[in-house]
C-alpha cells in the first residue's frame, strides 16, 4: 500500500508540491505570530528582570521604563537630585544608580550612571570600571575596542547632533552580554553627562538644572544648546569620579533602584510614588504592555487563522475534485477486489502524507522566519528575542493533527461511497 | 473452476421505462469458455458486473457461483470474494502508473492484505506466461499489448475460478489482440478456470465454446459454438 501511495503522490508530484506549500505557508504564519509574540515577552520580561524599581519624575509610567530599562530615546521630566541622595542612604535600598542620556556615538546611546550600577548589572568581560570622567565602559554588543575614544554626539548622531568637542570618552572596560539594551550602551560617569550640558552641581540650582536637562533629555537634536541658554563647560577628563550625592545633586530623569528585600521593594514604591517621584516595578508596566500587545497578537492570529481557514477550504476542494477524476481507478482497485478499507485508507493517507508534510514544513519555516525576525530586532534594540517552542505547543500540534487527520477523512469517504462500477463507468 | 447459475435477474436504472438487464435464468457449467456479444448499449457490460458483483440487481435475485450467492452478500464480503475468486480484465487495463509490471500484478493482493508467501514467484512467473520479461519495467513505459497481458497476469495471480474480460481486445492493434486473445484461452485453461468474455472479436468469438447474445438486455441467441462448427 506504501509503495502505490508514494507511487500515486510521485505522479502527482506538482499538485502534492503546491498543497504541502499552501499548508506549510498557512502554518508558518500562525507558527511565526506566536513564537515571535512569545519571544517579545520573554525578552522584553528578562530585559526588565534585571531591574526591580525604577524612580523617575511623575509622567507617563511607560515612558519611564522604555527610557530607563530599554533605552529608548524620548523627553523624560527630571526629578530633584537629592531623591538620589535619600535612595542611596535609605537602609532598604541595596544600591541606586543613576541614569542620565543625551548623547550617542555611532547609534549607540551613551547612559550617565555610577559605578553602583556597572558594579551591579553585570560582570565586566574585559578591562575595568571608568574611574575618571573621562572614561567609559562599553556594552557587550558595542563592537568598539579597549582604548576607544568616544566622541559624543547630542542626541541622536542619526538625527544630525552636534558633537560635542569638550569631551572624548576612552573606553576601559566592557561588560559581559546581559540580553537587554544595556548591551548597546556606552556608560560614562553621570557627572560628566552633567558636566557637558552645564548642569553640574556646584554651579546650578535645582530649578535651572531641571529646566536644562530636561530639554537635553529630550533628546530632541533639532533644538538649538545655546539658545536654551546653557553654556558647554570645559570638562577635564582626569577628573576623579564623585559619586557623594548630595541635596545639590543635579535633577535627573530616572534612578535604577535594587531593594534588599521585596517586601522593601513594594514599601519603596509606596514611599516614592508621592511628593514629586513616581517608582514603578518595571515587570507591573510591562504586564500592562502586554495588554495592548495581547490585542495585537490576537488580531494577527486571527488573520494568520482567517488564512488556515482559506488554505484548508481550498485544500479540501482540491482532494474533493482530485477525488471526482480518479473515480475510474478507485472504482478499477475495488474492481479487482481492494475492500472499501482500503481504498478509504489509500485516500485518506495520501491527503494526510500532504498535510502532515506542510505542518512539519510549517512549524519549519515559522521557527525560521520568527528567528531571523528576532535576530534582526536584537541586533537594533540590544534586547534578546528568544525563540524557542514550550510543551503546550505540542498539543496545539496534536490539536491540528487531529484536525487535519479528521479533514483528510472526508474525501476518504466520499471515495469509500462510491459505488465500483458507477465509478467504472465514468 | 466455478459454475454459475443466474436467476431473476433484472437491473433498472431511475428514469428508465425497461430494465437494462433482464435474465431470469442462466448457466454456465464450470470449466467453460463463454463469449457474451451483443449490440451496443444491449447489457453486456451491466452483465459482466453483475456477474463480478459490482453492480447490485433488483431483490428476488441470486447470483450463484458453486453454490455461493453473492447477491445475498454483504458490500465487504462481496469484496473478499470477488478478489479471491474473480479475476478481471477490462478494455482498458485499469493498470496503476507509476508502478512496474510485478507491482501492479500483486497489488489487489496486498491491498486486500491477501498476499501469500508464493505470491510474488507466481507473478514473475505469470509475466513470463504472458510473454513479458522485465518485470520491474514501469507499465506507463509499456505498448498497449504489453500492458494488457500484465492486466491479464494479475488477473490470474490468485487462481481464480472465473476469468471474466471485458472487450479484452478492443483497443489492441490486430497482432497484439490475436496475442492476447491466445493467451486468455490458454491461460484460462491452464489455471482450470471457467472463462467469460464479453467481445466482437472474431479471434476470441470463434474459438469459444459457447455464444451468448444479449440484445436489448434480454438474450436473445445461446448457442454452443462446436454445434454451429460442426
Amino acid at each position: 500500500m506504501t509503495r502505490f501511495i508514494l507511487a500515486d503522490l510521485r505522479r502527482l508530484w506538482a499538485g502534492s508540491l503546491v498543497v504541502v506549500l499552501l499548508i506549510a505557508f498557512a502554518t508558518a504564519l500562525g507558527v511565526a505570530v506566536t513564537l515571535q509574540e512569545r519571544a517579545l515577552r520573554l525578552g522584553s520580561a528578562r530585559a526588565a528582570d534585571r531591574f526591580d524599581l525604577v524612580v523617575g519624575a511623575p509622567g507617563s509610567e511607560t515612558q519611564l521604563l522604555l527610557s530607563s530599562v530599554f533605552l529608548q530615546p524620548s523627553p523624560l521630566p527630571l526629578m530633584p537630585g537629592d531623591v538620589l541622595a535619600k535612595l542611596a542612604a535609605d537602609p532598604r535600598v541595596s544600591w541606586a544608580a543613576p541614569i542620565g542620556f543625551g548623547d550617542s556615538f555611532s547609534g549607540y546611546p551613551i547612559v550617565g550612571t555610577s559605578t553602583a550600577l556597572t558594579a551591579n548589572l553585570s560582570a565586566l568581560a574585559e578591562g575595568r570600571v571608568f574611574s575618571k570622567a573621562g572614561e567609559a565602559v562599553a556594552g557587550a554588543a558595542v563592537t568598539l575596542p579597549l582604548g576607544y575614544e568616544v566622541k559624543p554626539a547630542h542626541g541622536l548622531a542619526t538625527l544630525g547632533g552636534e558633537t560635542h568637542t569638550e569631551l572624548a570618552y576612552r573606553v576601559t572596560g566592557r561588560m559581559a552580554p546581559t540580553g537587554t539594551s544595556w548591551d548597546r550602551a556606552i556608560l560614562v560617569p553621570i557627572q560628566s553627562v552633567w558636566n557637558l550640558h552645564g548642569m553640574a552641581a556646584h554651579e546650578d540650582d535645582h530649578d535651572r538644572a531641571a529646566e536644562a536637562g530636561g530639554a537635553h533629555h529630550a533628546e530632541d537634536p533639532g533644538h538649538d544648546d545655546h539658545a536654551d541658554g546653557h553654556e558647554h563647560a570645559h570638562v577635564d577628563p582626569d577628573a576623579p569620579l564623585d559619586e557623594h550625592w548630595t541635596a545639590k545633586t543635579p535633577g535627573l530623569p530616572a534612578i535604577l533602584v535594587k531593594p534588599k528585600t521585596i517586601a522593601d521593594a513594594y514599601k519603596l514604591r509606596q514611599d516614592y510614588r508621592s511628593n514629586g517621584t513616581l517608582a514603578v516595578f518595571p515587570g507591573e508596566v510591562l504586564t500592562n504592555l502586554y495588554a495592548t500587545l495581547g490585542d495585537a497578537k490576537r488580531v494577527l492570529s486571527a488573520v494568520a487563522a482567517g488564512a488556515q481557514i482559506l488554505v484548508a477550504a481550498a485544500v479540501l476542494m482540491v482532494t474533493v475534485m482530485h477525488i471526482g477524476q480518479r473515480r475510474r481507478q478507485i472504482g478499477a482497485l475495488r474492481a479487482f477486489g481492494a475492500p472499501q478499507s482500503a481504498v478509504l485508507m489509500v485516500v485518506w493517507l495520501e491527503l494526510f502524507i500532504l498535510i502532515a508534510l506542510g505542518i512539519a514544513f510549517g512549524f519549519a519555516i515559522g521557527y525560521g522566519a520568527a528567528t531571523m525576525l528576532s535576530m534582526m530586532l536584537s541586533g537594533e534594540s540590544g534586547i534578546v528575542l528568544p525563540v524557542g517552542f514550550i510543551r503546550d505547543d505540542l498539543k496545539s500540534l496534536a490539536v491540528i493533527a487531529v484536525f487535519s487527520a479528521i479533514l483528510a477523512l472526508a474525501p476518504a469517504l466520499l471515495a469509500y461511497r462510491q459505488s465500483p462500477a458507477a465509478a467504472l463507468r465514468a | 473452476m466455478l459454475p454459475l447459475d443466474l436467476s431473476q435477474i433484472s437491473v433498472s436504472y431511475p428514469g428508465l421505462l425497461s430494465p437494462v438487464l433482464d435474465i431470469p435464468s442462466l448457466s454456465i457449467v464450470a470449466g467453460s469458455r463463454v463469449v457474451v456479444t451483443g449490440a451496443s448499449g444491449s447489457g453486456k457490460s451491466t452483465l459482466v458486473n453483475i456477474l463480478t458483483g459490482l453492480e447490485h440487481c433488483a431483490a428476488g435475485g441470486s447470483i450463484r457461483w458453486g453454490g455461493t450467492d453473492i447477491a445475498a452478500m454483504s458490500e465487504r464480503s462481496r469484496d473478499r470474494w470477488r478478489g479471491a475468486h474473480i479475476g478481471l480484465v477490462m478494455q482498458d487495463f485499469h493498470l496503476f502508473p507509476g508502478l512496474s509490471a510485478v507491482d501492479n500484478i500483486l497489488l489487489p493482493a496486498r491491498l486486500s492484505r491477501a498476499m501469500q508467501p508464493g505470491d510474488p514467484d507466481r507473478a514473475l512467473m505469470l509475466l513470463y506466461a504472458v510473454g513479458l520479461c522485465r518485470a520491474g519495467q514501469k507499465v506507463e513505459t509499456m505498448s498497449r499489448g504489453e500492458m494488457q497481458r500484465v492486466a491479464i497476469a494479475r488477473a490470474l495471480l490468485r487462481k481464480p475460478g472465473v476469468l471474466i474480460a471485458d472487450e479484452p481486445t478492443a483497443s489492441l492493434d490486430s497482432d497484439s489482440g490475436d496475442a492476447v486473445a491466445r493467451l486468455l484461452i490458454d491461460l484460462s485453461v491452464s489455471n482450470e478456470s471457467t472463462l467469460i468474455v464479453v467481445s466482437h472479436d472474431p479471434r476470441l468469438t470463434d474459438r469459444l465454446d459457447r455464444r451468448i447474445t444479449l440484445s436489448a438486455g434480454r438474450i436473445a441467441s445461446d448457442r454452443e459454438h462446436r454445434e454451429m462448427a460442426a
